[in-house]
């Protein structure tokens, strides 16, 4: 049921060593590089219906095209800020496959003519973020990397402080140019990003990482899998209520309850599922009825309402308090929300603070309004999508589990 | 090219900001963030308004006009935003308006009256900042009156580009902070308090000294430097007083100073409070003394062009030799408002033709008997004892013939800057203790 595209190496011991790495396939891709313009390079991703893994699921080649347009010294970054509860995902890649994504970093950059590129790893990622530069180093040293290598591709790893705002893709340019990581206003036509004031290509680890496979087989063969309009695969991840947590690439489209209970044997100890959220803390949760129905590709998940995201599922079995839930997530959006915009800095600590009356069980048929009303205070009214991903699961567990909130009201 | 708001059609440049258009024509649009000298920041989200064909509401502060567009500000389901954005901006603040020195002049309380006129729904603990925080250069803070609107950091970032002022702290613990050693320092930085819509920043020097709403305001250029920064002189007259001002605001004026005053200017209303105690002085003895043979006189630089061409009817009547001297202050100037030449009018004295040669008034100085001085600070601190002087001051001064004149703040005249900009100043609306100079000048005519 797995389709290992990007895991390929993860089983493999010491796949971070370059040596074993080499005899693994890595790198193989940069010998058709060699032989592809760059132009025909961005086709090629525009062909494969790449789309970015970071949870957005824009496609790829659009956003390499816009960078490569641009004039002036072009940037790649890697966002390897992953900070979304119930996403595992990049990680994997960093302490398993770290030159995968070197690989990956080479061939976009020959794409959008970029020399340089940093990679923004998450703060918290300390361990992954020494193996990920030990792999550099080794790259560097065999002149993969650098001014002896035949593509002059620098890298340095920058880890962030440990905000999780930070993984927007604005913010982490903010923060990468020294300044508060502070989301910016949105361009009013299609823009690449800017790293001081130059144009910046910035996409997700697995994205990266999932270019060598199609410079070395073709678009086609990456649409050999998932879906029409979701092509490929995508490093499933599961966490909470499973016999079995952990990541697991699968292309799109599969079924999601099939997905659980084959790779994540199930809801632990044979309890009965409650409800999943799909794609890290922010998608809105499914309810177990939807989570049969589900199919784990973005026009699916869409449709139910809810979100693809970055395909972290979060399980939870049938114990589980769903106003204690949501608590958990909204104390998680106040302790991140940047504090830049007022309904966002206001609107997540209002929300919070009214759901520990819940818990209190001393909640008022008012509270429950102002989750609703702040709720949609917060929605749309952002300079970025925080504040409305948090209005969505506050919509969510309402939609779904109203009952539960109303069990609390005295 | 033409945009419709509020269904009124409305004539505007292709590409302005929609927020500067609906400011300029004085359509009511709430807003933090923006500030039309420091542009737009787009957090706090107040300025939206609908927009024709877009599905969400948009801030006018990240909006470009172009032909077609269709805005509206008022309609009900636009307030309710604007309402709604408004009760968080208030959520965890203290509500201490009796004892805030922003009271009257607020955006808080503008906006609540505005759009907001809402119960308070909030049932849990608001959240706790700190309070009355010195910032350094007079500027204080009160973190839990701050709506974050970083109007204050930008402008330590952007323009002064000094950095002393930053936010730190994420979400609803995000406040205005300096670093630990590190105050406000810099020679512009009460401007913050100035910026600042709200009570969060205010200033030493006035706070707690009145209300604003007693306040009577005044159309004025400072006179502090050659620059001519536009400003607002509040002023009133309380009980049993005379009239005190207090305080200078900057007058927006985009062609010399935009919104902003150096702390030296906006505290140098100080010394038109200072009472001028002048012995009373007889018009006859001064006719007397005006026979003498060797007379010259020297007008402040700061003078008016009004004032100055009466001086220069006078001495000519009387035969005076007249000088100007500038003052000029190495160590004053910068690049950006302030000039070393700290006279207010030096332009308008060249422009009449008034002598500045400083060799020529040190010979003429020499052998004069009589000295007029009108105003000029060169004079008013020094005691010659072979020359009698006659001082025309609008600051405290010591000599034998003091005739007090009244400062600018109460009169009406004209400067011209450095740039060669002629601008208009207008005094208050109470008459000074002493008499205008050229009311003074008329008498001895």
């Amino acid at each position: 049921m797995q389709t290992k595209i990007v895991s390929k190496n993860f089983d493999i011991p010491h796949a971070e060593m370059l040596e074993v790495a080499l005899q693994n396939g890595r790198y193989g891709s940069l010998e058709k590089l060699s032989t592809l313009k760059p132009q025909e390079l961005i086709d090629l991703i525009k062909q494969s219906g790449l789309r970015g893994k970071g949870g957005g699921g824009a496609p790829a080649g659009v956003k390499w095209q816009l960078a490569s347009d641009f004039e002036g010294t072009k940037y790649l970054v890697v966002n390897a800020d992953e900070s979304e509860p119930g996403t595992f995902k990049d990680r994997q890649i960093l302490a398993k496959d770290p030159h995968l994504l070197i690989e990956g970093i080479i061939c976009t950059c020959q794409a959008i003519g970029a020399n340089i590129s940093y990679i923004y790893v998450r703060g918290e990622y300390e361990e992954f973020s020494a193996i990920l530069q030990r792999a550099i180093d080794e790259a560097y040293e065999k002149n993969i990397l650098g001014i002896g290598s035949t593509y002059k591709v620098d890298i340095t790893v920058h880890r962030g402080a440990g905000a999780y705002i930070c993984g927007e893709k604005s913010a982490l340019l903010e923060s990468l140019e020294g300044n508060r990581g502070h989301p910016r206003l949105k361009p009013h036509s299609p823009e690449p990003e800017f790293y001081f004031g130059e144009p910046t290509l910035v996409n997700n680890v697995e994205t990266i990482a999932s270019v060598p496979f199609i410079v070395q087989n073709g678009a086609e063969a990456y649409r050999a899998y998932g879906t029409k309009e979701s092509p490929g695969t995508l490093l499933f991840a599961m966490s909470g209520h499973v016999e079995n947590p952990g990541v697991y690439e699968a292309e799109f489209g599969l079924g999601m309850w099939e997905y659980i209970q084959k790779l994540g044997g199930g809801v632990k100890k044979g309890k009965k599922l409650k409800a999943v959220i799909p794609g890290g803390a922010s998608t809105p949760i499914l309810p177990a009825h939807l989570v049969y129905e589900a199919k784990l590709d973005y026009e699916s998940l869409r449709d139910l309402g809810s979100a693809l995201g970055t395909g972290g599922m979060i399980v939870m079995d049938e114990d589980v308090s769903m106003v204690k839930a949501l608590k958990n997530l909204l104390r998680f959006y106040r302790h991140e929300s940047c504090g830049q915009c007022t309904p966002c800095r206001e609107g997540t600590s209002w929300v919070d603070k009214t759901l520990d009356k819940f818990i209190a069980k001393t909640a008022t048929h008012e509270d429950l309004e102002i989750l609703k009303s702040v709720s949609r205070s917060m929605n749309g009214k952002t300079i970025c999508v925080f504040a409305p991903a948090a209005s969505s699961v506050i919509d969510g567990f309402l939609k779904h589990f109203e009952s539960e909130f109303l069990e609390c009201i005295v | 090219m033409k945009i419709i708001v509020d269904n009124n059609p409305i004539e505007c440049q292709e590409g302005a900001l929609l927020i500067d258009v609906l400011l300029d024509n004085n359509i009511k649009i709430p807003h933090f963030c923006y500030h039309q000298d420091l542009g737009a920041d787009g957090n706090c989200r107040m300025c939206m308004v609908e927009i024709k064909g877009q599905k969400r509401p948009q801030v006018a502060c990240d909006t470009f006009v172009c032909e077609g567009l269709e805005v509206s500000t008022n309609s009900a389901s636009i307030n309710e935003v604007k309402r709604s954005i408004l009760e968080l901006e208030l959520l965890n603040h203290p509500v201490d308006c009796p004892i805030c020195d922003q009271a009257g002049e607020c955006k808080l309380q503008d906006y609540y009256m505005d759009f907001g006129l809402y119960e308070s729904h909030l049932s849990t603990p608001k959240t706790k900042k700190s309070k009355h925080i010195d910032l350094g250069s007079n500027v204080m803070l009160d973190q839990e009156r701050c709506v974050l609107c970083a109007r204050c950091t930008r402008f330590t970032t952007d323009i002064t580009k000094t950095g002393e002022l930053g936010i730190i702290g994420r979400g609803d613990q995000a406040r205005v902070a300096i670093a630990p050693g590190h105050p406000l320092n810099n020679p512009y930085a009460m401007n913050v308090v100035e910026l600042c819509p709200v009570g969060a920043l205010t200033s030493k020097d006035f706070r707690f000294q009145q209300r604003v709403w007693f306040l009577d305001s005044a159309k004025s250029i400072c006179h502090g430097c050659s620059r001519g920064c536009n400003i607002i002189i509040d002023y009133n007259e309380t009980k049993y007083t005379s009239e005190k001002i207090h305080r200078f605001r900057a007058r927006r004026n985009n062609a010399i100073n935009h919104s902003f005053l150096c702390d030296y200017g906006r505290l140098s209303y100080k010394e038109l409070n200072e009472k001028i105690i002048a012995a009373p002085c007889n018009m006859e003895t001064l006719k007397e003394l005006l026979q003498a043979e060797k007379k010259v006189a020297l007008a402040s630089p700061s003078l008016s062009l009004e004032q100055l061409q009466s001086i220069q009817e006078f001495c000519k009547n009387y035969k005076i030799e007249l000088f100007s001297l500038p003052y000029i202050d190495e160590s004053f100037g910068d690049d950006w408002l302030k000039t070393n030449d700290k006279s207010a009018n030096f332009a308008g004295v060249k422009e009449l033709g008034i002598s500045t040669c400083q060799d020529d008034f040190n010979s003429s100085f020499e052998n004069a008997e009589i000295v007029l001085n009108f105003d000029h600070a060169l004079l008013k601190q020094q005691v010659f004892k072979d020359k009698t002087l006659v001082h025309f001051t609008a600051t405290p001064c010591e000599g034998e013939f003091v005739f007090a004149i009244a400062n600018f703040a109460h009169e009406n005249g004209t400067l011209i800057n450095c740039e060669g900009v002629r601008q208009e100043f207008f005094g208050t609306k109470y008459k000074s203790d002493a008499p205008r100079l050229r009311e003074l000048l008329e008498e001895l005519r």
